[in-house]
């Protein structure tokens, strides 16, 4: 018991934060308020379609407007699960060091491990509940966003409280998961060192078999889009959009290898050799931090597509619900795809800032080398950006292609519609950017230390 | 009749390339730098030895255009370091100066002569011509073979030659090193020794050196003692600071070491030394 009580001193005089910390420190709870409001938000904005004013406004599209909202929920997964990923580890990983310390010190591993799950989900604990005011201050602005012709209202977005708790501890569950995965390597090796001798490789099998499904679905897809029924369509675009992120997910990593091996050749600059060894350092983890926009791309692009020819083709003075549900589809589009773009501009934000403070005495040795700030900046901004925009780019053109005879349609029918998901891809890749931007004035504080 | 300083080193003679005067510096309410008067002549190596704390890294610092001092002013080759902004100063490191720190710090994704030829690609020289400097200098310090391998596949002492290669493969006259060996055993710090001093000292450039290692610093020409913030002569603490007020700092002066002529800094292109150009032509202050 005394063993325990020295070392929660010792655990707390290494915990107390330091001048110039602050960034540190301030991180992880930043990084589990965004995770925390937006998955609330997002949640929100789901279930506001199963609260009964919606569905006694238009009873007969209430289910229809509950799957497309069950889809926009399911596709709002995997980027809230990137981000809080990249949370989880930002918070364990700080706590290495001082762990480190104590394992020397003769803490035994149950104790070191216990301390850090408890520590690590105490600092995400904080991060939710700033998270859960960040959601309720948000909410005002949301509420304003219009379906059926009127705007959602503060009222249909209020989650149950106890969704809200079940939100929270899910998070804190993964917060927790996360530290002891994190953790396991502290404990088994004391002095926690980590070897970079190899990078890890990506096979080509995975482009082969790639290019194998993309045959398959191409002959499917060209062969359904014949049936003209609203029913039939869903199909096709469900169906389009689980095969195509297969797809896109087998093939990914090996894409961004290759193109970071041909950029590494060709690169004359600094910051465009580093940023090639970046991303093929570990093309996988690249992947992993964009992979969700290739869904948001993905999706943009077929759904996009699908709403302006119904819109196109809509006969004149048609009914009003079907015009809504058009309207509501379009708005829902657009929400999915500005939301999972600012889920993975706050993963690339934190990641980055993440590995700043990993790698600060690499920063600070560059830095005394001579090596212009403006250099390392623009190699970390290379190293995001330039997989932000082969993924976006990339998974646009593969839904295109998918669907060729819809979006040739829509080239004749709806040109302007395509200018827009255009815009609205570029403005997603402008978030990203403004994502990495915040994370420089933690290699501005790194560096003034 | 040239000033004599407390490092020993006669300030009047022509060939010094490094010169610093009544360097202070503290940090809270310790004193890093104390006063320092030292002069570094082209071609010498000079090893500052000193306890923790005793300031030998703020000094090395400071010289290097790294810190930049409370008073006091640093000259390089005709350059007043000290009155340079923090980009010029970035510029000057980049362009003048090599460094080698404990742990090399070097880039792990990149490769070994990658990270060499980054120095050259950094000063505007196109990859195509620093790769091949840069497997030059591998070559010569006995890395050849190796130039691909990642920086996690070499040993200490590998990494430490690599450092040293990307220290020198800019032409630098000048290189800083913050305890190279400390990380390494002694074997493979002697060789690691041999290697910096022979791809500086021995090709007529100049090393200054922190150590808390006597064998290393026996290897040098010279060896400074830091107490306190005070440099001396004395591998013991001298009297305390205030004797060693300006005037006073002749006290510690012994003989300084034979100084050959400034060879200036040779330029070494794709394995072979060309005649550099003069140092003292440089002016940092000019570009940002």
């Amino acid at each position: 018991m005394n063993k325990f009580k020295s070392m929660v001193s010792i655990l707390w005089m290494l915990s107390r934060p330091t001048p110039g910390s602050k960034a540190v420190v301030a991180l992880p709870v930043v990084a589990f308020a965004l995770v925390t409001a937006l998955s609330l938000i997002v949640l929100a904005g789901a279930m506001s379609f199963f609260t009964t004013p919606v569905i006694d406004a238009n009873p007969d599209l209430a289910g229809t407007y509950q799957m497309l909202a069950g889809v926009a929920l399911a596709l709002m997964v995997l980027p809230l699960l990137t981000l809080g990923g990249s949370a989880a580890r930002l918070s364990a990983r700080r706590r290495d060091e001082r762990l480190s310390t104590l394992r020397l010190l003769g803490g035994t591993p149950a104790l070191v491990g216990a301390m850090t799950v408890v520590e690590s989900t105490a600092v995400a604990a904080g991060g939710i509940c700033a998270g859960v005011v960040l959601y309720a201050a948000a909410l005002p602005a949301v509420a304003l966003i219009s379906f059926q012709g009127k705007a959602l209202g503060l009222a249909a977005l209020w989650l149950n409280p106890l969704l809200v708790l079940a939100t929270a501890a899910a998070l804190m569950i993964l917060a927790a998961i996360s530290a002891t995965i994190g953790l396991r390597q502290v404990v088994l090796s004391p002095l926690g060192v980590r070897t970079r001798a190899k990078a890890p490789t990506v096979h080509w099998v995975r482009f082969a078999l790639g290019a194998g499904a993309a045959v398959v679905l191409y002959v499917l897809m060209a062969n359904l889009t014949a049936s003209g029924s609203l029913a039939v369509m869903i199909i096709i675009l469900c169906g389009s959009f689980a095969g195509g992120m297969a797809l896109l997910n087998l093939v990914g990593p090996f894409v961004l290898k290759w193109l970071a091996g041909r950029g590494l050749r060709k690169a004359q600059t600094p910051a465009r050799l580093l940023a090639a060894r970046t991303i093929l350092e570990s093309p996988k983890a690249a992947w992993r931090q964009v992979s969700s926009l290739s869904m948001t791309s993905f999706i943009a692009v077929i759904a996009g597509t699908g709403l302006a020819l119904l819109n196109a083709t809509a006969p004149e003075g048609g009914n009003a619900a079907d015009i809504n549900l058009a309207t509501d589809m379009r708005t829902g589009v657009l929400i999915t795809v500005v939301a999972s773009f600012l889920l993975v501009a706050s993963s690339a934000g934190v990641n980055q800032a993440a590995a700043i403070l990993d790698r600060s005495g690499l920063y600070v040795s560059l830095d005394r080398l001579g090596m212009p700030r403006s250099v390392m900046e623009a190699a970390r901004r290379r190293a995001v950006m330039s997989p932000v925009r082969i993924v976006t780019i990339g998974s646009a053109a593969v839904a295109a292609i998918l669907l060729f005879p819809l979006t040739g349609a829509a080239m004749i029918f709806a040109p302007l519609s395509l200018v827009v998901i255009a815009c609205v891809l570029a403005s997603g890749i402008a978030l990203v950017w403004l994502g990495l931007a915040a994370s420089k004035p933690v290699l501005d504080s790194v560096l003034a230390r | 009749m040239p000033e004599t300083t407390a490092d020993g080193h006669s300030g009047g003679m022509t060939s010094t390339i490094l010169s610093a005067r009544s360097l202070s510096k503290r940090y809270g309410a310790s004193i890093a730098l104390n006063n320092v008067d030292v002069d570094i002549a082209a071609g010498e190596s000079v090893a500052i030895m000193g306890s923790s704390g005793s300031g030998k890294t703020t000094l090395l610092h400071t010289l290097a255009g790294i810190t930049a001092p409370d008073a006091g002013t640093v000259h390089y080759a005709g350059t007043e370091v000290t009155a340079l902004n923090e980009t010029q100063r970035s510029k000057l490191r980049r362009e003048a100066f090599g460094f080698v720190f404990q742990s090399g710090l070097l880039i792990p994704e990149l490769t070994a002569i990658e990270n060499v030829a980054l120095a050259l690609m950094l000063n505007g020289v196109p990859r195509r011509e620093a790769e091949p400097q840069a497997a030059g200098w591998l070559s010569h310090l006995g890395l050849a073979g190796m130039e691909d391998r990642r920086i996690g596949e070499l040993s200490g002492g590998q990494a430490q030659r690599v450092a040293i290669a990307r220290a020198q493969v800019t032409g630098a006259g000048i290189v800083f090193a913050d305890e190279p060996t400390g990380a390494l055993d002694s074997h493979t710090s002697a060789e690691v020794m041999g290697a910096l001093l022979g791809a500086t000292a021995g090709r007529g450039r100049t090393l200054v050196l922190v150590t808390h290692d006597p064998t290393v610093a026996a290897l040098c020409s010279r060896t400074l003692y830091m107490h306190d913030g005070v440099l001396s002569l004395s591998p013991s603490a001298p009297p305390a600071p205030t004797q060693l007020i300006p005037g006073a700092s002749g006290q510690y002066a012994v003989p300084s070491p034979g100084m050959a002529a400034h060879p200036s800094a040779g330029q070494f292109a794709a394995g072979q030394f060309t005649s550099g150009q003069p140092i003292s032509g440089q002016n940092w202050a000019e570009q940002p």
